[in-house]
């Protein structure tokens, strides 16, 4: 049900918070165990986070997100509340601090049902890579989630929650919310606040909003966005009113095809399904053009090396000195932290962290980091120049449909590849939405994604709203 | 073999911020451990470090007071390495674009240029319990604002080194950077030095010396490295480059680790923090802002008020002091006058009871209404550092001081005749002494007479009355 339904519900006094709150918990004990969307489920502390909510309620407020209940990716600080990142090293890390997102969030009366698993430190597409294990695809669970924030779109599609909280480095909102069949909005670079949010690719990182349409995502997302003092890189152009453009006639939008994202690799029926969304636009009086952009080879690679080289560094904290996981015996303090991180990381953690620092060595640096950072500004121009041309564009979100859990985590130069589609919008730090568009012969949901101007989320929730509200979404049978 | 040292400095310095440079806890010294940390400086998942705009500032202003080129673009960038004190395992710093580069300093008539000034992070520190076995870290130094001043290797003897450690400090304490205490660590100093034979102009190895905290210990250092590595080179044998300790127990230098041992720091651009721009009229701001620099101070001291090398450089020495001096010749612009009792018996006073010119109860107005009153011959010198040391007691001003006293000289010449002409009539043979040829007599007469007059009396009007009434 959609956020507005609930809201309405709750505000005329058809359901309580604690009710509805109760509802999802149920829901989430008796069907999680298969999904395996939740590392933590707070049962007494939403609870009681909803009884606040309905105290607010009946004495009149009337906030969007009051005594809604969402779920949090386990990668954003909650105080008091067990923050893993899904790995062993941080397998019982209390933050003693909420994120900014989680005080804005609190501030609303929102309830935080629990906390979704995801790709250890959110590096991966699949969330297979977890350390409390992988997540099982709610319309098929012999298949992936995608990932990295596979629990929090595992946990809308399934229904364990109204929305979820994400974060996106190189696709891990959109990706896994199109392998899913929900939507998944990943927010221009500096529009929320990342203060809290334990960093992977600091300069890539963004939270983002999953839900049932897009109207969901951008309800959630007026309640975090904005300029935050803890966060120098967040801005002051994040203006909020995200829903405004909601049911504005589509004429004369200009949406762009870069021909790149069609080509070679990608599925035919993914490519069907995505050309079959831009001729609803077209004819909703859209205009469609073809665009390019020349340097998409390169851009996984470059991706690769630049949020590797962050995340190397990131990581480097996490030594066994101050929190987390500490080897049980170690002699020295070379050997306790190479212990430490030998023990509390799991491999593709390593792997990111190795590849990283390898980026950054003196000698390698100029033909590794700085070539890859020089492809960033060739992607930025790129974007740019499309721009000029074009109000939004309009790409698949992934390759493929969902595959089989086992089918190709022991690849991983294939799974990278499968990012193509995502990463250059996080390389220019863009806002980006996706959206079921089809589904595919194994039945599996196939994703679009339309990626805006900076700061014009509320163009691309517009457009996407107008072709959801046209699209026949199947809902997970269980 | 005769040798040239070849001498090259890195200078951390602690900025006189309230809080530190990333987070909102105090920058303070000392404390109980662990009592001014916060998420964000013990490096919690999560946390984000947002630049103390103050640091920035206090930045330019080194960059100022040292003559650097303060930049309208910086970054920062991470410099990643495991220690136990630093809790994020990267120290943030500026690599690629510092706030501050090519500066120089003229020390011993030598020009010392200056690479660059960065601002970086402090990191925490540990403590051993050798007793119980154990290391704590306390990270109450992490986060503490740093500026590092690099000079370029143009130093060639130990007394240039020592003057110019002694000016940084002097300019950073004018300029409100830094306190510039290095005994308590806020500024420290790294020595890098090589060796070469005389008469060559190739660089030798060098060694770097870390975390020298006087500018006695600079001196021993380079001296013991000095010789050190002539040994070496005169025995035929090669400098290694390493990174060494001083010892200020035996006075030498024990290596800490080679260049093999050394870390790759991986730097790469701070992708948490946005770059630093400063507007040329923000620059501007903070030019005009600037104090005087005590090497200008000097000049003046010397060239337009004629006061003597040692006088201007004592003065100097101490801003507050300084400060207290140019604001007391502003009103009264007796230059030698107020430079000698301040350096005398100001100096004998704060001295005497420890305090310093920050402390002083009475205003620069005092001191040049005091300086005025002994010129104008009001009072005697004498008198005047009497009641100096007074106002500095009391607060009070020179002229009530000096009316409580009595210490008003009389220019009455009709009392001092009087009294002239009694001791005349009482010391008869002394005056026939006198008259017959023994000078030594007249000192006795004037005591006599500034016996009866009092400390009041002026003294040169006296001796004036007492000679013409001898003579006459």
């Amino acid at each position: 049900m959609a956020i507005k339904e609930l809201h309405k519900k709750l505000a005329a006094h058809e359901i309580s918070a604690a009710e509805l709150c109760k509802s999802y918990l149920e829901k989430i004990k008796a069907s999680d165990p298969e999904i395996n969307s939740y590392i933590t489920v707070c049962y007494d502390g939403a609870v009681k986070q909803a009884e606040e909510a309905q105290k607010r309620i009946d004495s009149g407020c009337d906030d969007i997100l009051c005594g809604i209940p969402l779920s949090i990716k386990d990668n954003i600080c909650t105080k008091g509340v067990k923050t893993t990142c899904a790995s062993k090293i941080l397998e019982d890390f209390v933050p003693v601090y909420d994120a900014t997102v989680m005080e804005k969030l609190n501030a609303a009366g929102a309830v935080m049902l629990g906390k979704t698993n995801m790709d250890e430190f959110a590096m991966g597409g699949s969330s297979q890579t977890s350390y409390f294990g992988g997540v099982h695809n709610p319309f098929d669970t012999t298949r992936v989630t995608g990932g990295s924030s596979g629990g929090a779109c595992a946990s809308v599609a399934a229904g364990f929650c109204a929305a979820a909280l994400g974060s996106d480095t190189g696709g891990s909102v959109r990706q896994p919310a199109a392998f899913c069949g929900v939507t998944g909005l990943k927010p221009t670079y500096g529009a929320v606040s990342r203060y809290g949010l334990i960093a992977f690719a600091s300069g890539l990182d963004q939270i983002g909003v999953v839900g049932d349409c897009a109207e969901d995502c951008a309800l959630v997302l007026d309640v975090i966005h904005g300029k935050d003092p803890s966060d120098g890189t967040s801005s002051y152009l994040a203006k909020g009113n995200y829903t405004s453009r909601i049911g504005e006639s589509l004429k004369g939008r200009k949406i762009g095809l870069p021909k790149e994202f069609f080509g070679e690799g990608i599925s035919s029926e993914v490519r069907e399904s995505v050309m079959n969304a831009a001729n609803f636009y077209k004819d909703s009086g859209c205009e469609l053009i073809e665009v390019s952009m020349p340097s998409l080879k390169y851009a996984v690679s470059a991706y690769y090396l630049i949020s590797s080289a962050e995340a190397a560094s990131n990581l480097s904290r996490f030594d066994g000195i101050k929190y987390g996981y500490r080897t049980k015996d170690a002699d020295s303090y070379n050997e306790l932290i190479k212990k430490t991180r030998s023990e509390g990381f799991g491999d593709e953690v390593k792997r990111r962290i190795l590849l990283g620092n390898y980026a950054l060595c003196s000698g390698y640096y100029d033909a590794y980091y700085n070539n890859a950072s020089r492809i960033r500004k060739k992607i930025i121009g790129e974007y740019a120049d499309i721009f000029d041309k074009c109000d939004v564009i309009l790409t698949p979100t992934a390759p493929t449909t969902a595959y089989k859990i086992g089918q190709q985590e022991n690849d991983p130069v294939k799974m990278y590849l499968a990012d193509i589609c995502t990463v250059t919008v996080n390389i220019a730090g863009l806002p980006a939405i996706s959206t079921p568009c089809g589904y595919g012969s194994d039945n599996m949901p196939i994703g679009m994604s339309l990626v805006g101007r900076a700061f014009d989320e509320a163009q691309i929730v517009s457009l996407c709203d107008a072709y959801e509200k046209s699209f026949e979404r199947r809902e997970v049978k269980r | 073999m005769r040798y040239v040292p070849v001498i090259g400095l890195e200078i951390h310095a602690e900025m006189l911020t309230n809080s530190k440079v990333f987070c909102g806890c105090a920058n303070e010294f000392g404390g109980a451990q662990n009592d001014r940390v916060c998420p964000r400086c013990s490096g919690m998942p999560g946390t984000l470090p947002v630049v103390n705009q103050g640091a920035v500032m206090l930045a330019a202003r080194a960059g100022f007071a040292l003559e650097c080129t303060v930049n309208n673009y910086s970054a920062f960038d991470r410099k990643n390495y495991f220690y136990p004190d630093l809790p994020k395992a990267y120290q943030i710093t500026q690599f690629q674009y510092p706030i501050c580069t090519n500066g120089h300093i003229r020390v011993c008539d030598t020009d010392i240029r200056i690479n660059r000034i960065h601002i970086e992070e402090d990191a925490g520190k540990l403590v051993h319990d050798d007793y119980e076995g154990i290391s704590m870290a306390d990270y109450n130094r992490c986060g503490v604002p740093l500026i590092e001043i690099v000079t370029e290797p143009d130093f060639r003897t130990v007394e240039q080194v020592q003057r110019f450690v002694e000016e940084i400090a002097l300019r950073l304490k004018y300029a409100g950077v830094c306190d510039s205490r290095m005994e308590q660590g806020s500024l420290r100093v790294d020595v890098n030095i090589s060796i070469m034979p005389e008469g060559s102009s190739e660089f030798g190895t060098r060694a770097e010396i870390k975390n020298l905290n006087s500018v006695k210990a600079i001196g021993r250092a380079i001296e013991y490295e000095i010789s050190r590595q002539s040994e070496i080179l005169d025995k035929g044998g090669t400098v290694v480059q390493e990174t060494r300790r001083f010892n200020d127990n035996h006075g030498d230098t024990k290596a800490l680790r080679s260049k093999e041992e050394a870390h790759d720091y991986r730097y790469f651009p701070e992708p948490d923090i946005p770059p630093v721009y400063i507007s040329d009229e923000e620059l501007d701001e903070i030019r005009r802002s600037m104090p005087e620099m005590p090497n200008m101070r000097f000049k003046r001291y010397t060239e337009e008020y004629s006061l003597p090398a040692e006088d201007a450089g004592l003065i100097i020495a101490n801003k507050a002091f300084s400060d207290f001096y140019d604001a007391a010749v502003k009103i009264y612009p007796s230059y030698k006058q107020v430079s000698n009792l301040m350096l005398v018996e100001l100096n004998r006073c704060l001295n005497d009871s420890g305090l310093s010119a920050e402390d002083l109860k009475f205003s620069p107005e005092n001191l040049a209404a005091l300086v005025k009153m002994s010129d104008d011959g009001v009072i005697s010198k004498n008198a005047a550092k009497d009641i100096l040391r007074t106002m500095f007691e009391s607060g009070k001003d020179p002229e009530t001081i000096a009316k409580e006293q009595n210490l008003i000289m009389s220019n009455d010449t009709g009392e001092l005749e009087a009294i002239v002409d009694k001791v005349i009539a009482e010391n008869q043979d002394s005056v026939e002494s006198y008259k017959s040829g023994n000078q030594k007599v007249f000192g006795f007469l004037m005591g006599q007479v500034i016996r009866f007059a009092g400390k009041g009396a002026n003294p040169k009007l006296a001796k004036d009355i007492l000679m013409k009434k001898i003579n006459d």
